[in-house]
């Protein structure tokens, strides 16, 4: 077998075991992980593939929780694994319809633009409470099983069946953005990210492209943040569309590693140790992660994953003087 | 005078207020990213810091005046050193824009969270100086003589500005070095200085207008985040590095802001937020800009 192959079923086994292993009750970390590294590494197709820098990815992420609230209150009996992928696919929606505004910026500008995006989607849903519930937000609908009739049902409000819902949709949600940086197009995302210029040249469809990674990474987004609403039974302003929450998985990509496909999983479970050892004091947590952007962007720019590559950079010199102090003498 | 001419001049001096305010700080903005490329996401949090020192500075002298002159200082200090001793660094990392950008957002949070640590989180009052207090009578309208005052500072700076900029020997290299640094420097210009000290100027701008507002705002941890916002949309609608289309984005966001809250109060914010949109949809380099 591939070498690629076995370390997916290898990861795939590790997952499946947690629950088992750890017992029922830290699961609900490893459901925040699964959502956060989903989110992450959606936003990290734009940062670190295209490069784009968005302060406003919380929008997906925000319909997509908004979207799976409001059917699962309002459209009683659907079966969840639609309601979870219709809310996805309003995201991806919201996706193609802002892309013909933002395929035309670049650099600061994008930012800038999708910053206004997330800050106007968040006064919306504060200011329409008719249909968001406002400041206090949606909650209390009774989460339907995750079923297929005749063969199985799963209550969703058990720990380990969450557990498995959260995590196999994480799972498939980032395997399928692996794969679609495998693909033609995925080459040709990198290479806008390094000369768009060139790639418009050559005859691609640089429009084109951009506004379908607008989608599919709003989609997966959308998809996070559908499982979040699923997971914590409540969607407020605050906790989906606010703009902290365009900030963490940015976080997330820097900490683990920005450039690279796997650091902003290993940068969403680095943020949620810290946060779980720094619950006590909630009140320092803007101010950690203000410390945590100029530390890393200072000190450490390839963020922890890059730490392996330096501690084999720094093994072989060492061999290497070793080797050169030996044949010396 | 009708009460509703009353009401239209009001809101219209009211936004003429704001909008020069908001160019004060976004004309800081602007001059440092049409300088080094830099869009500094903590421009709001100089803002709010200033007008916590003009509260320190007010409280241990008992003078506005005094405060007007430290506390922007102070933040212009702090802007040397941040261009100095971080940006100048993270430049150096191979990320680009994104680099500052990530950077200055985290030197935002930890300053919003270094005041709330230092101040606490409870809303400060900062009285009008005496000088300044009451009202004027303008054409039939009782008007606070405050924010006339502000128009006239801003006035003031702006003057100042472009005195520097278009008579002296340093602003013929601030302007060179906004339409090429790179040949500049090839020139023999040290423009490491002269960024340095055009990251001062620009703070110290913001650090102006927040001592200016303390005193018709409640001094709050937040204070520097909403107008921050209003700024960057100046910046992003008048152009990026244009000083010209940020007076005229200040000035149209300010009315646009005072005429919103007064006849549909609850969209004013998305007001902004789509003239924006609006704009770099038909130029996205906004309005007087040649840079994206």
């Amino acid at each position: 077998m591939k070498r690629p192959v076995v370390w997916l079923a290898g990861a795939l086994a590790v997952l499946a075991a947690i629950p088992f292993v750890f017992g029922p009750l830290h699961t609900n970390l490893m459901v925040r992980l699964a959502i956060e590294a989903l989110f992450a590494v959606s936003l990290n197709l734009l940062l670190s593939y295209t490069g784009l820098l968005s302060f406003g990815h919380a929008l997906y992420f925000g319909v997509g929780a908004y979207g799976a609230a409001l059917i699962l209150t309002h459209l009683q009996g659907i079966p969840i694994l639609v309601a979870v992928l219709l809310s996805a696919l309003a995201a991806a929606l919201v996706g193609l319809v802002l892309s013909p505004l933002l395929v035309r910026v670049r650099a600061t500008a994008f930012t800038m633009l999708t910053l206004a995006f997330g800050q106007l989607m968040f006064v919306l849903c504060s200011k329409f409470r008719e249909v968001t519930g406002g400041e206090d937000g949606i909650m209390g609908w009774t989460t339907p099983p995750l079923a297929l009739p005749g063969l199985f049902s799963l209550d969703l409000r058990q720990p380990v069946n969450i557990y498995f819902f959260a995590v196999g949709l994480a799972c498939l949600g980032i395997l399928a953005m692996w794969f679609f940086t495998k693909t033609p197009m995925g080459s040709v995302m990198i290479s806008i990210r390094d000369n768009q210029k060139r790639v418009d040249y050559l005859g691609y469809q640089v429009v084109l492209t951009k506004a379908v990674i607008f989608c599919f990474s709003g989609f997966f987004a959308g998809l996070a943040g559908a499982v979040y609403a699923v997971f914590n039974n409540l969607v407020s302003v605050g906790g989906v569309l606010h703009i902290m929450v365009s900030f963490q998985p940015l976080m997330a990509i820097l900490v683990g590693g920005i450039g690279t496909f796997f650091g902003p999983i290993l940068g969403s479970g680095l943020l949620l140790l810290l946060e779980e050892v720094t619950q006590a004091y909630p009140e320092l947590a803007l101010m950690i992660s203000g410390v945590i952007f100029i530390l890393v962007v200072m000190f450490l720019p390839g963020g922890a994953i890059s730490f392996g590559a330096r501690l084999r950079a720094w093994w072989r010199k060492r061999a290497y003087l070793r080797k050169a102090r030996e044949s010396e003498a | 005078m009708s009460p509703e001419t009353q009401m239209y001049l009001a809101q219209g001096i009211h936004g003429l207020a704001y909008g020069m305010l908001l160019f004060l700080v976004a004309s800081g903005l602007t001059l440092i990213f049409g300088m080094m490329g830099i869009l500094n996401i903590a421009h709001g949090a100089f803002f709010m810091l200033s007008a916590y020192l003009c509260v320190t500075v007010l409280g241990a002298t008992g003078s506005y005046w005094l405060s007007l002159l430290i506390a922007p200082l102070g933040v212009a200090l702090l802007g040397i050193l941040v261009e100095r001793f971080m940006l100048r660094r993270a430049q150096a990392s191979g990320m680009g824009h994104i680099a500052e950008l990530l950077l200055t957002l985290g030197v935002s949070l930890v300053l919003a969270e270094a005041v709330k640590l230092t101040w606490g989180t409870e809303g400060l009052q900062v009285n009008v100086p005496s000088a300044l207090a009451g009202l004027v009578n303008i054409a039939g309208l009782e008007y606070p003589i405050y924010r006339l005052f502000i128009i006239v500072l801003s006035l003031v700076v702006l003057a100042l500005l472009s005195l520097v900029l278009f008579k002296t020997r340093l602003g013929t290299i601030v302007r060179a070095a906004v339409s090429d640094p790179g040949m500049v420097s090839a020139l023999g210009v040290n423009t490491q200085i002269v960024f340095m000290l055009v990251f001062g100027l620009g703070s110290w701008m913001a650090g102006v207008a927040g001592v200016a507002a303390a005193p018709i705002l409640t001094v709050f941890p937040g204070l520097g985040d909403q107008i921050g916002m209003d700024a960057f949309v100046v910046v992003v609608v008048g152009g990026f590095g244009s000083l010209f289309g940020a007076l005229l984005a200040a000035l149209f966001l300010g009315e646009l802001n005072a005429f919103g809250i007064q006849f549909i109060p609850k969209l004013s914010p998305v007001l902004m937020f789509s003239f924006m949109a609006l704009v770099l949809a038909f130029k996205p380099t906004g309005l007087f800009g040649e840079r994206e």
